[in-house]
C-alpha cells in the first residue's frame, strides 16, 4: 500500500537546512497497523505528513497504492487524499463553529456525496463512535475523549483505507485514551490500515509492528504480530 | 488505566530495574533496562568532514549497536541525548 525509497525532507532557511527526513525506506502492507516512535524531533510528524500527501519530499521516492506519487502536485495530493486518507490529530482539529454532525459531515460534502448518502453514513460513524447524543454539541462543549471520537468519526466517514493518527492519546487521560486506542484497533481489525506516531510504549503495544524513528533515520523495526 | 510511571532513582547504563506488578492478585514481573550508545564521541567514524558522511556514520553505528543487542530485550524507546551528552539512551524491556 505504502512504500518510500530513500524518502528525503529538507526544511531550508535563508541560513540553514535541517533534514527531518533523510533516506527513509519503509513499506506498510494493507490491513497493518504500524507505530511511529522516536524521540521529539525525530521526524515522526514530517514522516506521517509526506505519508499523508500534506507536504512532498525533497528527495526520493513515494509511492502510494503503487502509484509514484512524490512529485505530484497540491491539486493532484488533494484529489489522492480524499476519501483514501483520514487523519486524526492529538489536537483533534475540529471546527469550533460546526456542531458534532457538520464536522463529520464535511469531507462529504468535499466528495460531493448525496444529500440523503450523507445522512446515512454519519449518522453510522456517529453511532459507532458512540457521540450520537452529542450530535448538535459543539467541539468546546465536549470532554477530550468525545473530541475525539467525533475526529475518528469524521476520519472514516469517507471509508478511507488509510489511517494516519498523530499522537491520537497525546491530550487525553487514560481512560479516554484506552477508549480512543480499542477504536483504532477496531478499525483496523476492519482492515484498515493504521500508521500512528505515538510516544507512549503502551499504545504502541497495540501494533502489529513499531517503526523507530531517530535523527531522520530508520533506526530499526520492532514486529509485534503478524497480520 | 495502562501506564504506570515508577520512578527510580539511581538507576545507571546497564542496570535492571525489575518490576512487579499485582493487578487482582496476579502478578506480572517485567525488567526494564537502560543503555547508553555512543553518539557524539571523539571516536573517529569517517575520514572525511562532510556533515553528512559523519551523521550517516553515526546512525550507522547506532543501528549496529541495536541491531547487536541481546535479543532477549526488545527497545521500547530511544531517547534525545541531553544537552552536553556524547550518548543516546534507550530502554529495553525484557521479552515475556
Amino acid at each position: 500500500m505504502i512504500k518510500t525509497v530513500e524518502l528525503t525532507k529538507a526544511f531550508r532557511t535563508d541560513e540553514v537546512e535541517t533534514t527531518a527526513l533523510n533516506k527513509v525506506d519503509i513499506s506498510v502492507e494493507p490491513g497493518e497497523f504500524v507505530a511511529v516512535m522516536g524521540p521529539s524531533g525525530c521526524g515522526k510528524s514530517t514522516l506521517l505528513n509526506v505519508i499523508g500527501l500534506l507536504d512532498n519530499p525533497t528527495d526520493g521516492q513515494y509511492y502510494f497504492n503503487g502509484n509514484e506519487v512524490s512529485r505530484y502536485s497540491e491539486r493532484k495530493r488533494t484529489y489522492l487524499r480524499k476519501g483514501n486518507i483520514g487523519f486524526v490529530f492529538q489536537s483533534f482539529n475540529l471546527i469550533d463553529e460546526l456542531n458534532v454532525y457538520e464536522n463529520i459531515e464535511l469531507p462529504l460534502l468535499y466528495l460531493k456525496v448525496s444529500s440523503s448518502e450523507r445522512k446515512r453514513r454519519v449518522t453510522e460513524a456517529m453511532d459507532r463512535m458512540n457521540i450520537s447524543h452529542r450530535r448538535k454539541h459543539f467541539p468546546q462543549q465536549l470532554s477530550g475523549g468525545q473530541q475525539q471520537r467525533v475526529a475518528i468519526a469524521r476520519a472514516v466517514v469517507a471509508r478511507p483505507n488509510l489511517i494516519l493518527a498523530d499522537e491520537p492519546t497525546g491530550n487525553l487521560d487514560s481512560a479516554n485514551g484506552e477508549e480512543v486506542m480499542n477504536l483504532l484497533v477496531e478499525l483496523n481489525n476492519d482492515n484498515t490500515t493504521i500508521i500512528m506516531v505515538t510516544h507512549s510504549p503502551s499504545d504502541a503495544d497495540k501494533a502489529h509492528r513499531i517503526v523507530h524513528l531517530f535523527d531522520g533515520h530508520v533506526v530499526t523495526e520492532n514486529i509485534r504480530l503478524t497480520l | 488505566m495502562n501506564e504506570l510511571c515508577v520512578p527510580v532513582s539511581g538507576i545507571t547504563e546497564n542496570d535492571v530495574a525489575e518490576v512487579t506488578v499485582s493487578i487482582k492478585g496476579k502478578k506480572i514481573k517485567y525488567e526494564f533496562r537502560i543503555e547508553s550508545f555512543p553518539w557524539e564521541t571523539e571516536e573517529t567514524l569517517t575520514e572525511t568532514k562532510d556533515p553528512l558522511a559523519i551523521s550517516l556514520g553515526k546512525i550507522y553505528r547506532l543501528k549496529l549497536a541495536i541491531e547487536s543487542y541481546d535479543k532477549n530485550w526488545e527497545l521500547i524507546q530511544i531517547f534525545n541525548p541531553t544537552e552536553g551528552s556524547d550518548h543516546v539512551h534507550v530502554l529495553y524491556r525484557k521479552k515475556q
